[in-house]
């Protein structure tokens, strides 16, 4: 069989053109990331989420996809207040500290997760700072060596972010206090709006609020999700009504917070 | 030439494909405007319709760097998305059967060289494409393979995209975009430089993608075939060739460089028709 320039013209489009509509139909042909960092190739963490890959273009809840961090401790340790902390861009972190004479960013995301995950992290010639929130939550939620509990104590800075609020503070389960620690404020006397559960309250933040793992697991009838889930997706994927799951976990949140 | 109307005119034989040239200038344009449009999507304002994806989920050789790190993390390179394995896998099916394809009719750094190319033809004629000394050029031929191989470590032992840094067809579509490394502009510039005296230089001497579907002219289904029988041996396929491919004694092409362009062909620049054609089967 022979070929001239035209039939081939038209084979190269079809095959590329047909190829990337049948790979979109199948949801093959992903242009976009997945939003999962790349692993570790070697060594005893091989094959596990590398903190270094963490890239701006994630959030707090594709991190904690990735990582044992949920949202909410994310948004605790960086001062971030919002109602939906899994939907924070790790790149916003950094205009929100520009005038603070530090870079609080990416890095220092990174940083983070790889000191709470328990995860290497290579520091050598960075200057990497941390706030100091995420430095209590570290060393009172973190098993840290000698040297990264030094490099944390060079690296912590208390500045405050542009523009937003302070974060609410840790409840005295995830973050107890420390010496190194300023008071944390009477969690009751937030207001509870804070504990309110909504459709994007995720387990991660029930936890948070002091709910125990067992109660919730008893409730939805299942082992533990994802912790960066939102109740209303689990109940939505497991056939559970969410209103009912809602009133039941607001019962309790409000039992412990009372 | 004949006379028509007293005036001697050259009677009209096509001298390339022409539509090689057409579908160059769709795939350019397409690579181009997805590339703007990516920027633009950075601050909200893309063109709708059009896709804005990156770059590096439009290059083929993407998914080349990431198979590595794909079967031994089960994760993709840091920048590359599937839709790059899905181009490498259909760019090596095309090549498969027609041969490099990819590079000879699609891929807008090869187009671009073409175009500076024609500068260059224009201003040393028959002596462009042939500065290079014989012996030197077939030693540079093997250094793709060298580059390739390199890339593929340093990717796998990193994870990550260092090529980038290098890649001149990163730098053509992105360096309006502050993300392009220096020396990826400065190979880019080379690279466009060099084209003046040789055709292609980046997809000779230094293209890895290059060299990965150069290896299917080993064993391709449709290979440019010379019939020995009518040839006239005027030796003008070899010197159309963009790859310098002495056509004109091979009665196979099978040269790892062969990027399918059909120039040397029966249908462009071989003046006996039927002598050299891109078949299958064999030739009478």
């Amino acid at each position: 069989m022979t070929l001239t320039s035209k039939p081939l013209a038209a084979i190269l489009f079809i095959v590329m053109f047909g190829g990337i509509s049948v790979s979109s139909a199948l949801g093959w042909w992903q242009t976009e990331s997945a939003k999962v960092p790349a692993a570790f190739t070697e060594g005893e963490f091989a094959g596990q989420a590398n903190p270094a890959d963490i890239r701006g273009s994630y959030t707090f809840g594709d991190i904690a996809n990735s990582f044992d961090v949920a949202p909410d401790v994310l948004a605790r340790a960086f001062q971030i207040t919002s109602d939906d902390p899994a939907s924070f861009a790790v790149k916003d972190l950094e205009s929100l500290y520009l005038d603070s004479g530090y870079e609080i960013g990416t890095n220092s995301i990174r940083l983070f997760v790889a000191f709470y995950a328990g995860l290497p992290f290579d520091t050598t010639g960075q200057e990497i700072y941390l706030l100091k929130p995420a430095a209590d939550i570290l060393l009172a939620d973190a098993t840290l060596t000698p040297e990264q509990t030094a490099y944390l104590q060079a690296h912590t800075v208390e500045v405050a972010p542009a523009d937003v609020e302070a974060a609410p503070a840790p409840s005295e389960e995830s973050a107890p206090e420390t010496e190194s620690a300023p008071p944390a404020p009477d969690p009751t006397t937030s207001s509870t709006e804070e504990y309110l559960v909504k459709g994007k309250t995720t387990f991660g933040e029930l936890l948070q609020w002091g709910v125990p793992q067992d109660v919730i697991e008893q409730m939805i009838e299942a082992p533990m999700p994802d912790l960066a889930m939102t109740v209303k997706d689990h109940a939505t994927a497991t056939g559970l009504d969410f209103e009912t799951l809602k009133t039941q976990l607001q019962a309790e949140v409000d039992k412990i917070k009372k | 030439m004949v006379k028509v109307f007293g005036k001697r005119v050259r009677l009209f034989r096509p001298r390339t494909i022409w539509i090689r040239k057409l579908v160059q200038w769709f795939f350019f344009l397409l690579i181009a405007l997805i590339a703007v449009n990516h920027t633009l999507a950075e601050s909200g304002s893309a063109i709708p319709v059009l896709s804005s994806a990156s770059l590096h989920a439009v290059c083929p050789f993407g998914g080349v760097v990431t198979l590595y790190t794909l079967a031994s993390s089960g994760v993709l390179v840091q920048k590359i998305h599937s839709s790059a394995l899905v181009l490498a896998g259909l760019s090596l099916l095309l090549a498969i059967f027609f041969g490099p394809v990819f590079c000879g009719w699609i891929c807008p750094l090869g187009t671009v060289q073409e175009w500076v190319g024609k500068l260059g033809r224009k201003l040393f004629k028959r002596r462009y494409n042939h500065f290079v000394p014989t012996k030197l050029d077939n030693i540079l031929r093997y250094a793709r393979y060298g580059i390739l191989i390199w890339v593929l470590y340093v990717t796998a032992i990193s994870g990550t995209l260092i090529f980038e840094a290098y890649d001149p067809y990163f730098a053509l579509f992105n360096f309006w975009s502050g993300e392009v490394a220096p020396t990826a502009l400065l190979i880019l510039g080379t690279t466009l430089v060099l084209s003046v005296f040789v055709e292609r230089p980046w997809c000779k001497y230094a293209c890895p993608y290059g060299a990965v579907l150069g290896l299917t002219n080993l064993f391709r289904v449709f290979s440019i075939k010379r019939a020995a029988s009518t040839c006239k041996a005027d030796g003008a396929c070899s010197i159309m060739c963009p790859m310098n491919i002495a056509v004109d004694n091979k009665t196979v092409v099978r040269d790892h460089q062969c990027i399918s362009c059909l120039e040397c062909t029966s249908e462009a620049i071989c003046p006996v028709a039927k002598t050299v054609v891109f078949t299958s089967g064999g030739l009478k």
